[in-house]
């Protein structure tokens, strides 16, 4: 009977260690599918996806603000902490760091939903995938 | 003996005409509304954010919302002077006639935000009429009240109010003509046509009220009248060419669009109802214009955009005098004009754009106002090749622009013929549609 293994896999003690190896993966795999960077993707793809949802208000273009203000470093920055952007008093007042975690959870819904009274106007992007690839994109500019 | 009516239709038999046509094809041109500097300083966006090329007149759905939300959007940093400029040098070339180069244009814009709900559009141009002399007008106004982030029914609503002075030249989706400045040349054209006869385009104040429900639906309705032939002389027109005198106006458009961030369109229906007077002391006829218009947009990653737009506008005529031409033929009392305008637009990384439109007027046989032939039809296209190096969030500078373009201006058919399109007689030199062409290279800059 053929075997993807060689012999010596077969032997008990050579069982023992693959199935270990298999476990140690499986956990491997499920640590990176809940942290952030196993939601990285494609920053390539990420940067079209951001020229069609975001750059007609926001740049990536350091000290340079739109109608939102600059990601420029985005992935890490304190919320509301660019000196010369005017700030909703709701974005002022929300005291959080945008990890990607926090921006995956605000992107994926209405901005008014996430912070109210904020003066984004955004729908919330609903793919997965492009979500993804924007946060690898913004992830990428510092 | 000919009455002022009789005569009036009977000088678009003569020849000058082809210095007419020539001249409507121009201004389809020179009048085109462009990426505005001052609304970039405004709002820190990029011209290219707005306008599809970055520097108009095509709009993006991001400019579209703009001009939705009064010009009133901001960056937040404080007041912004509203004021901008441009100049335009032009060689035009026609196929008959002598070739120029001139400063052609001059412009001052007065646009941007008063408050958050007060904004507008004012252009002041100055046209090159002679050597060294140049004509100044009141062009396009567009002076806005908005009623934004309202809420019915939990969607999204947004209420305002227009003041302008040309029917159409508010609509955000921008393919009606006088917003898209693509209109068909011809001997006739609906009353919402900028490059027909007598046409209000600039010559009327209107009072409009519109409303953007759930991001997509759009209406509007309101109102015009001609402005007295004494404010038309004082805002630089020359009063041959009065709209008329105009009763019990109306104007309506209803639109459904769809932004979907790559992709873009829409589906509209306009209508416009007026009794006009021209001359204003004779008989008023009855104008009623019914169109509609689709628009697409690819803008994808912005790298490649295309940009399609089909406007279809059919106007009744109800005349309401009696018109006799010569050996006593009775015109008839009714008739139809018909205008069409297809074009599409490609533009590469918001750079480089190439727009062809082919354009179709058309109306009932009438041997009495359409001489010699009593065919009014004209077929034109207009091709558009331009390079706008800078108004991008990439560019030396995001809030001025250049513009190099060659325009080709090509009609087929005039009075319904390609060839003696003034029906000379034999003997004389017969014009053919073609003798109409021009083809002209511009510069301009706009800060």
């Amino acid at each position: 009977m053929l075997s993807p293994f060689p012999q010596a896999w077969r032997s008990e003690a050579h069982r023992g260690r693959w199935l270990h190896g298999i476990a140690l993966g499986a956990l491997m795999v499920g640590w990176l599918a809940a942290s952030p960077a196993a939601r990285a993707g494609d920053a390539t793809a990420g940067a079209d996806v951001f020229k069609s949802e975001c750059a007609e208000c926001h740049t990536v273009k350091e000290g340079r603000n739109k109608k939102g203000p600059s990601l420029f470093g985005i992935v890490g920055r304190q919320s509301g902490s660019i000196a010369d952007y005017s700030y909703s008093d709701a974005l002022k007042q929300a005291n959080w760091v945008w990890t990607a975690d926090k921006l995956h959870w605000y992107l994926s819904q209405p901005a008014k939903q996430a912070n109210p009274g904020t003066k984004m106007k955004y729908d919330g992007l609903t793919d997965a995938k492009q979500l993804d690839d924007l946060l690898s994109y913004l992830s990428s500019v510092h | 003996m000919f009455s002022p009516l009789i005569r009036s239709v009977r000088r678009w038999a003569r020849p000058a005409h082809l210095g007419w046509a020539v001249a409507a094809l121009l201004m389809l041109a020179s009048t085109s509304v462009q990426a505005i500097p001052a609304y970039a300083r405004q709002t820190g966006s990029a011209c290219a954010d707005c306008h599809a090329g970055s520097y108009g007149p095509q709009l993006t759905p991001y400019g579209m919302r703009f001009k939705l939300n009064g010009y009133t959007d901001t960056d937040g940093k404080g007041f912004k002077v509203p004021v901008s400029g441009q100049l335009k040098e032009t060689y035009t070339n026609p196929a008959t006639g002598k070739s120029s180069t001139d400063l052609s244009e001059g412009d001052l814009y007065l646009a941007g935000r008063l408050t958050d709900q007060v904004g507008g559009f004012v252009k002041i141009e100055a046209d090159r009429t002679g050597h060294d002399t140049y004509n100044t007008r009141l062009s396009n106004v567009d002076l806005r009240f908005v009623a934004k982030e309202l809420k019915l029914g939990g969607k999204d609503l947004t209420l305002g109010v227009s003041v302008n002075n040309s029917p159409g030249f508010q609509d955000p989706i921008a393919a009606l003509p006088n917003a898209s400045f693509i209109s068909p040349v011809g001997v006739t054209g609906t009353f919402l046509s900028l490059a027909a006869p007598n046409a209000p385009t600039d010559r009327v104040i209107g009072t409009t009220v519109y409303a953007l429900y759930d991001k997509n639906w759009y209406g509007e309705a309101g109102t015009y009248r001609s402005l007295p032939t004494s404010t038309q002389d004082h805002f630089g027109y020359n009063i041959a060419s009065d709209p008329g005198k105009l009763h019990d106006t109306g104007y309506f458009r209803f639109a459904y669009m769809k932004d979907m961030k790559t992709q873009f369109f829409s589906a509209g229906v306009v209508a416009l109802t007026t009794d006009r007077s021209l001359p204003r002391s004779g008989p008023s006829d009855k104008l009623t214009d019914l169109g509609y218009d689709l628009t697409y947009q690819y803008l994808g990653n912005r790298e490649h955009i295309l940009q399609l737009s089909y406007v279809n506008i059919l106007e009744q005529r109800h005349y309401g005098a009696d018109l006799f031409g010569p050996g006593g033929v009775v015109a008839p009392d009714r008739g139809d004009v018909r205008d069409q305008t297809l074009t599409a637009t490609y533009t590469f990384h918001q750079t480089y754009s190439l727009a062809v439109s082919h354009m179709l007027s058309t109306g009932t046989r009438d041997s009495v106002r359409y001489p010699p032939f009593g065919d009014p039809d004209a077929t034109s296209n207009m091709i558009t090749l331009f390079w706008a190096p800078f108004g991008k969030d990439d560019s030396y500078t995001t809030i001025a622009n250049l513009k190099l373009a060659a325009t080709w201006y090509r009609i087929t058919r005039f009075n319904g013929r390609e060839t003696n399109i003034f029906g000379a007689p034999p003997g004389a030199q017969p014009t053919r549609a073609g003798d109409l062409n021009a083809f002209s290279l511009s510069a301009s800059v706009a800060f």
